[in-house]
């Protein structure tokens, strides 16, 4: 059984599509990276999972379980753009609310546990107007973490952090889904933070999921490459566009794909009296990818 | 610690008992609550200590000479001819549409409607919730209102003579109006939910019961059992001269009225996107 099953939704307001014939599959304990541009449908696609709108047509279920039914809308936690709080209450007491509207039996208890996921249990009674955007962020997630829930949608929780807060953030999310077991879904532009802790990727674009992958595939459909910098450039390229499919330079560097080891380029560059400064193997990153799949450059390498 | 999967369908009793919860928690760490106590406390003693008219000889004399018409009429008064005859309790039914827009306002404005609808709670419990909360926000608006315009009759040295199961019948007529009017501010602001000055200006349009007081300039004082099925005219008709029936009427109006208004709110919140 999926965590999330989505087939055919669309989303019309008005004339405008956000979401058109999208279909997703979330296996159960992933962190599900939910991909796209400004736009494409994430936010919208997510506020539907969470009963927040209605999707025009298709289907979505949960658990195997029809999105709407109660039982199953009381294991989701949620945090979406930011936590709804009382700007005016503590944190503690915005906690302890969101528990009493759970209907939670040990709501101190259930309240700490989730302040201590978070590393907020110092912050409890600061105000919520006073807290930082990452320390909101964080008890947004405390929040979404009440009632023990099985699926957490969590819609760009670590935009706007500084470097501290992304890393806190990381580590909170690997622990919840180590210690809760949950699935999480997680939307994000950081693609560099999402390849970190994501076991699933979904990219979607202007309304249709045009990809859906575990790490594991990415993986292997991010090729390997050789980058190196040579005292010819110009020549380099030349001549390693002679022996190889393709060859490009970014950021400085000559990229070699479908080498074979960066021994054999040294070698043929020394061959052909070119000595290579520095060399190195890399992968393509999620971000390169993505933004290669975004200009139809191809994703199925 | 791994979660099993088991998944429970929360009970009625159990969803509304956490949202009263926190509704009421919030009501009563409001300070805009207490402010329109005081403020409902403070407005008949205002008018009946402060408040005088000039009579057809041109002498002044006192708005009120008995103390408990700033809490009632003395008789249903669907057509009003003075100032004397609106001001009563019924203001209270005013302020208390302005608190609940301010209420549910927050509600949107804070982001809690869309951590709240995230969860199993349905659209039927947080009307119900709110209808609740504002109802019992205005009986204890006309319990301050009431004391106010004692402890202000017994200053000014008023008339202080009265049928007190008349009284008695009024002020909990009124009281009891309180579950309509607040299903009905709940409803106007589930409609305007976007535009908070809307609801804000539509609470406050219908609580001054202007479109009774209209019919009833056209219908007459007659037709009062058409008037009284209104929210309005109910909370009219429960005056100084009201007994046990009144107040059975005020129940019937007010129930009836918040059945309808939480039916209607459910439907609209379940048939569009909530944020």
């Amino acid at each position: 059984m999926n965590a999330i099953e989505i087939r055919n939704l669309t989303k019309s307001f008005g004339e405008k599509q956000a979401v058109c014939g999208l279909n997703m599959t979330v296996p159960m304990g992933a962190i599900y990276g939910f991909i796209g541009e400004n736009g494409s449908g994430k936010s919208t696609t997510e506020k539907m999972i969470c009963g927040l709108i209605h999707p025009s047509s298709g289907e979505i279920k949960l658990y195997g379980r029809d999105y709407t039914d109660n039982d199953v809308r009381s294991r989701v936690g949620v945090l979406i753009e930011a936590p709804g709080c009382f700007p005016n209450q503590s944190v503690w007491n915005n906690l302890i609310l969101q528990a009493t509207n759970l209907g939670i039996k040990d709501a101190k208890k259930e309240v700490i546990k989730a302040l201590k996921m978070v590393r907020m249990e110092g912050a409890a009674s600061n105000k919520y107007k006073n807290c930082s955007l990452g320390m909101k962020q964080r008890i947004g997630i405390a929040m979404a973490l009440l009632g023990e829930p099985a699926l957490l949608i969590l819609d760009e929780p670590i935009n706007g952090l500084d470097a501290d807060g992304m890393r806190i953030m990381r580590e909170v999310l690997t622990d919840i889904t180590k210690n809760y077991g949950c699935t999480v879904v997680i939307s994000s532009h950081i693609l560099g933070e999402l390849e970190k802790i994501a076991t699933h990727y979904g990219i979607i674009r202007h309304g249709r999921m045009i990809r859906e992958m575990s790490a594991t595939e990415l993986e292997n459909s991010c090729p390997t490459y050789v980058a190196l910098k040579a005292r010819d450039m110009s020549r380099a390229k030349a001549l390693l566009n002679l022996k190889y499919s393709r060859v490009i330079e970014a950021d400085g560097y000559l990229r070699v794909y479908d080498a074979g080891s960066s021994e054999e380029i040294v070698t043929y560059l020394y061959e052909n009296n070119i000595l290579v400064s520095e060399i190195m193997t890399d992968k393509i990153s999620l971000e390169e990818y993505y933004i290669d799949l975004m200009n139809e450059k191809g994703g199925d390498r | 610690m791994t979660n099993e999967l088991k998944f429970e369908s929360p009970s009625f009793i159990k969803r509304i008992k956490g949202m009263l919860g926190v509704d009421f928690y919030r009501l009563f760490h409001t300070p805009m609550f207490y402010i329109f106590l005081a403020i409902s406390a403070i407005i008949p003693a205002m008018v009946l200590g402060m408040t005088s008219i000039e009579n057809p000889q041109g002498i002044m004399e006192p708005l009120y000479t008995n103390t408990w018409q700033i809490i009632a009429a003395d008789k249903p008064l669907y057509v009003v001819n003075s100032i004397a005859e609106y001001a009563n309790m019924n203001m209270v039914f005013i302020f208390g549409g302005i608190m609940v827009s301010i209420f549910i306002g927050h509600d949107y404005k804070s982001g809690y409607v869309k951590q709240l609808f995230t969860t199993h709670a349905k659209k039927q419990d947080y009307m119900i919730s709110k209808s609740l909360v504002g109802a019992f926000s205005m009986a204890c608006m006309c319990i301050t209102y009431l004391l106010g315009g004692t402890i202000a009759g017994l200053l000014v040295g008023a008339d202080m003579s009265v049928s007190v199961i008349s009284l008695i019948c009024a002020v909990a007529g009124k009281m009891v109006m309180s579950l309509g009017w607040a299903s009905l501010y709940t409803f106007l602001n589930i409609i305007f939910r976007r535009y908070f000055g809307i609801s804000i200006a539509s609470s406050f349009f219908f609580g001054t019961g202007i479109l009774i007081i209209g019919i009833g300039a056209i219908v007459g004082d007659s037709a009062s059992f058409l008037l009284n099925a209104f929210l309005y005219g109910s909370s009219v008709n429960a005056c100084l001269s009201s007994n046990g029936l009144s107040v059975l009427l005020c129940l019937m109006v007010s129930v009836g009225w918040a059945l309808i208004y939480n039916v209607l709110g459910t439907l609209i919140l379940s048939k569009c996107d909530v944020y």
